[in-house]
């Protein structure tokens, strides 16, 4: 699947935005929560040791209440039936429980089980079974420890019942104390211990509730927590609006459950999310305007770019990318470069053209010396028979020599070996020696290595004749050299003679580019032409005046064999 | 390797936001272990079984959970458990009930046999009684008069006909009990008493055991068939009505419980059922609950005949169990058909 360069933009844009913005979001919920967390852990452990110390304390004083209870003498006389009046009992049973009744009711029963006396004004509860709950656990008890059971009378009736047995000297149960605790009584002993927006739950030794201080709670999420506890989940669930913290009350066994509300509640989660998704959406907005405004300044160049480059491709040169008004950045250059380019290319067309031409006008001029070549050459060798019959050497030579020239220069080959060359110029030397009267002295020095190159038809000739017309222009003893060298890649054949030399300002490398100009040296002007086209720049001739006098054309040329050149 | 580190990213990215919703809390180290717990499965109303079980629970230390339904589902779902017993006790429900799933239970002789009468006994030990629960009829006491119902018979007089409680066998237990000891106390032709005792219906039954007491009392009907328990529990409520021995003779069939087989607290189950058939859970019952114990050695309320004072009918639990489903169908047959006479 191929994404847009504007999607991908887009996608860049948004990831770029959207991770920082969600990962700070989150892991600021992190912190947040876990803060919140922290310290309402730390509340709930303090408020639960403060509940759990009016727990212990109520506890001891329960216990101090019944050693004094069990050894007063005065009430085991009335529980056996001796003859106590029920004040004095009264008072004593009131002066053991001086600072604790409001944390319970203390009641005595007898033996089997019915009520006596009790620091309640309105007993409720005429007698109680002896062989279940409270009173059994008494009776079956090590008699230090005062079993307290959930009381299950429910209504207004008592909430949680502790009893201890009352023995006489024989060890024999004479009647039981039973401390009974009531809704308003646990009130009282964890007012302000819990926080005001937080509830306590007491629940018993087995998780059933005994009592909350929001009404209805211990029967409603005692049931459920114990739920919990027994499938083995966790107390704190997901999605509920609470946070629960449970201690144990060691010498009773029952639990305290704090219930607080989960510091982070629904709503304020929502808040929170929906201020996340907000800049959610603000980043995606932004990220579409940037992508798109972005990926315009890019496209709108390219597209620029690409529509030159068909017109280009079109062969349209005068095409230009527009950059005005476009921002000086990376794709601004392209555009210069490109319009740097194509101006190159135009410039470069314009010169092939420029040489195309030259050449054309050259081979216009080459068919036209070609004008009827074979009648020449026909004549010529006529020429020669008549002069060899006529006994004239010289015009049979002549004749000769000027058909062979003829049909070299006319021949179709451009290229030719250097031998057949060095022969033409042979032939030539010959015909101006026979003009000359023999003033001048020729050497030709070819390397046999080298005889087989091949070089462009026809140069060696025009060098020659310009040694001898120019050079040797009323010079006794003339002399005409031609050597050829080569250093494996180039090739060197250097037309000397001993003549006045080159007039000054001519030296060096042939600069003349104009034909017009080139009048007096057109031959010279013609083969350094044919070099340079055919070989490009670096190929020509050069012309020095040696220090011994006379003048030197080396032309230049790359080295290749016959061979080679077929290839090519 | 653009589309990985996509992926990559939104794990990242998972992971954080799923960081919110975890809790670190320590594990539950309150949570009683494998030897300390009990499953019970109970029909028994709350106040029947909450007492007894908070008491089983503080004398042994083993913690109890309790699963509540009617007798029929829990029987069912214990059935479906066979290959995995959730439940370990079957607490309440008729002994007929108890019966018909007898497979799916274990015989436990419990340590209290020696002082279960022995007419509450299974002959087996597949269930414990738990109380005896004399069927009886009821009456409005505003709308008939005292001494005018006294036997089963008297229900075919044309005064109550379509003005009889009875709640259909098929869903309630006790109803059920009633058909067969009806049945067993009027004698003769079992399908002609049962035809007359439709046309006495008029072909209408009450869809709950509950509804019987509530449509005497508020006089909707005039008498219906019910257990005694029920009776004095709405009679000291002070619903207006009262409750009839049938002279003809009546059953007391109990109620029970059951060790399910294969299951995971067999011990604490066996501890369970000693202590329902034990005295103080027994003497409970017949102070608190309006019911008779099945024990010997603990007496009855004073404000009710003992056994031996009214007329029990012969009734055989396992035949009338293993009668059930074809009894059930004659009579569904019965009613059905007079229905679609009228």
């Amino acid at each position: 699947m191929r994404v847009s360069f504007r999607g991908r933009l887009f996608a860049a844009f948004l990831i770029v935005s959207l991770i920082p913005l969600v990962i700070s979001s989150a892991l600021l919920l992190q912190v947040f929560h876990y803060r919140m967390t922290a310290t309402s852990e730390r509340e709930a452990q303090e408020y639960l040791d403060h509940a759990l110390s009016a727990m212990d304390a109520a506890a001891e004083g329960f216990v101090r209440v019944r050693d004094a209870l069990r050894e007063n003498a005065t009430l085991r006389a009335a529980l056996t039936g001796g003859a106590v009046s029920s004040t004095r009992v009264y008072n004593e049973l009131f002066r053991a429980t001086e600072d604790l009744r409001g944390y319970a009711n203390f009641e005595i029963y007898d033996a089997d089980g019915l009520f006596r006396w009790s620091t309640q004004s309105l007993p409720r509860i005429a007698s109680l079974p002896t062989g279940w709950g409270a009173l059994n656990a008494a009776a079956e008890g090590d008699g230090e420890t005062i079993p307290f059971l959930p009381c299950e009378e429910g209504g207004n009736g008592p909430l949680l019942r502790g009893a201890a047995a009352i023995c006489d000297s024989h060890d024999e149960i004479i009647g039981y104390l039973v401390i009974q605790m009531y809704d308003a009584h646990f009130r009282a002993l964890y007012d302000g211990r819990y926080g005001a927006q937080n509830d306590l739950l007491l629940l018993s030794p087995y998780w059933h509730g005994v009592y909350a201080t929001e009404a209805g709670l211990a029967d409603t999420l005692a049931p459920q927590l114990r739920e919990r506890l027994m499938s083995g989940a966790t107390l704190n669930v997901a999605d509920e609006l609470f946070l629960y913290t449970v201690a144990r009350q060691e010498s009773t066994g029952f639990y305290l459950v704090l219930r607080q509300p989960e510091v982070l509640t629904q709503n304020t989660m929502r808040v929170l999310y929906t201020v996340t998704a907000f800049s959610a959406l603000i980043c995606v907005l932004i990220s579409i305007l940037m992508s798109f405004t972005y990926s315009q300044q890019i496209s709108e160049p390219i597209r620029r770019l690409e529509g030159a480059f068909s017109r280009v491709e079109l062969g349209d040169l005068d095409a230009r990318v527009d950059n005005a008004g476009a921002e000086s950045d990376e794709l601004s250059r392209l555009g210069t470069q490109f319009n740097g380019m194509v101006e190159a290319l135009s410039r470069n067309q314009e010169a092939l053209l420029e040489n195309q031409r030259a050449l054309d006008e050259t081979q216009i001029r080459m068919l036209q010396a070609q004008l009827n070549p074979h009648f020449l050459g026909n004549t010529l060798d006529t020429m020669k028979w008549i002069s060899k019959i006529n006994k004239v050497p010289q015009v049979a030579t002549m004749s000769a020599d000027l058909a062979d020239i003829l049909r070299f220069g006319i021949s179709p080959d451009e290229l030719v070996p250097l031998r057949r060359e060095a022969e033409i110029l042979e032939r030539y030397i010959e015909i101006q020696r026979i003009r000359l009267s023999d003033g001048f002295t020729f050497t030709l020095d070819l390397p046999a290595e080298l005889e087989d190159c091949v070089v462009p038809k026809m140069i060696l000739q025009p060098l020659a004749e310009n040694a001898i017309l120019h050079g040797l222009e009323g010079v006794e003893n003339g002399a005409v050299a031609v050597t050829a060298e080569s250093d494996g890649k180039t090739l060197r054949i250097r037309v000397a003679d001993n003549g006045r030399g080159f007039p000054d300002g001519m030296t060096g490398a042939y600069r003349e580019r104009n034909e017009t100009l080139a009048r007096g040296h057109l031959g010279l002007y013609n083969v350094d032409m044919i070099l340079r086209k055919y070989y490009g720049e670096g190929s020509g001739l050069y012309l020095e005046n040696p220090k011994a006098g006379g003048a030197v054309v080396t032309a230049v040329l790359p080295l290749r064999r016959e061979e080679a050149e077929e290839e090519c | 390797m653009h589309r990985r580190s996509l992926i990559c990213i939104l794990l990242v990215l998972c992971l954080v936001l799923s960081g919110c919703a975890v809790r670190t809390e320590p594990p539950n180290d309150y949570a009683p272990d494998e030897a300390h717990r009990l499953t019970v499965y109970t029909s028994h109303k709350e106040e029947v079984y909450r007492p007894i079980v908070r008491e089983f629970e503080a004398r042994t230390g083993i913690w109890v959970t309790v699963v509540t339904g009617g007798t029929n589902e829990l029987l069912e779902r214990i059935a479906s458990e066979a290959d995995a017993p959730r439940a370990d006790v079957m607490f309440g429900g008729g002994v007929e009930s108890l019966e018909a799933y007898r497979d799916r239970f274990v015989p436990y002789t419990c340590a209290e046999a020696a002082h279960l009468q022995h007419q509450f006994r299974a002959a087996d030990d597949i269930w414990t009684p738990f109380s005896a629960l004399p069927v009886v009829l009821i009456y409005n006491r505003k709308l008939v008069g005292d001494g005018d119902l006294t036997s089963w018979s008297d229900l075919f007089d044309e005064t109550y006909r379509g003005r009889i409680a009875f709640s259909d066998p098929s869903i309630s237990g006790s109803s059920f009990t009633g058909l067969v000891t009806l049945l067993a106390a009027v004698g003769g032709d079992g399908e002609e008493t049962l035809r007359r005792f439709a046309d006495a219906l008029r072909d209408r039954q009450l869809a709950s055991s509950g509804a019987v007491l509530s449509s005497v009392a508020e006089g909707s009907d005039l008498v219906g068939i019910t257990l005694e328990e029920t009776a004095r529990q709405r009679i000291a409520s002070g619903d207006d009505i009262d409750l009839v021995y049938p002279a003809d003779g009546t059953s007391c069939v109990p109620d029970g419980s059951a060790l399910v087989k294969g299951c995971a607290h067999e011990e604490n189950a066996k501890r369970f059922l000693d202590f329902t058939a034990g005295a103080d859970v027994q003497r409970l019952l017949t102070n608190s609950f309006y019911r008779r114990s099945v024990r010997d050695d603990v007496p009855g309320a004073a404000d009710i005949p003992a056994l031996d004072e009214f007329a029990l009918v012969d009734y055989d639990v396992p035949e009338a169990s293993a009668r059930r489903d074809a009894l059930l169908m004659t009579w569904a047959f019965l009613l059905g058909g007079e229905e679609t006479g009228t």
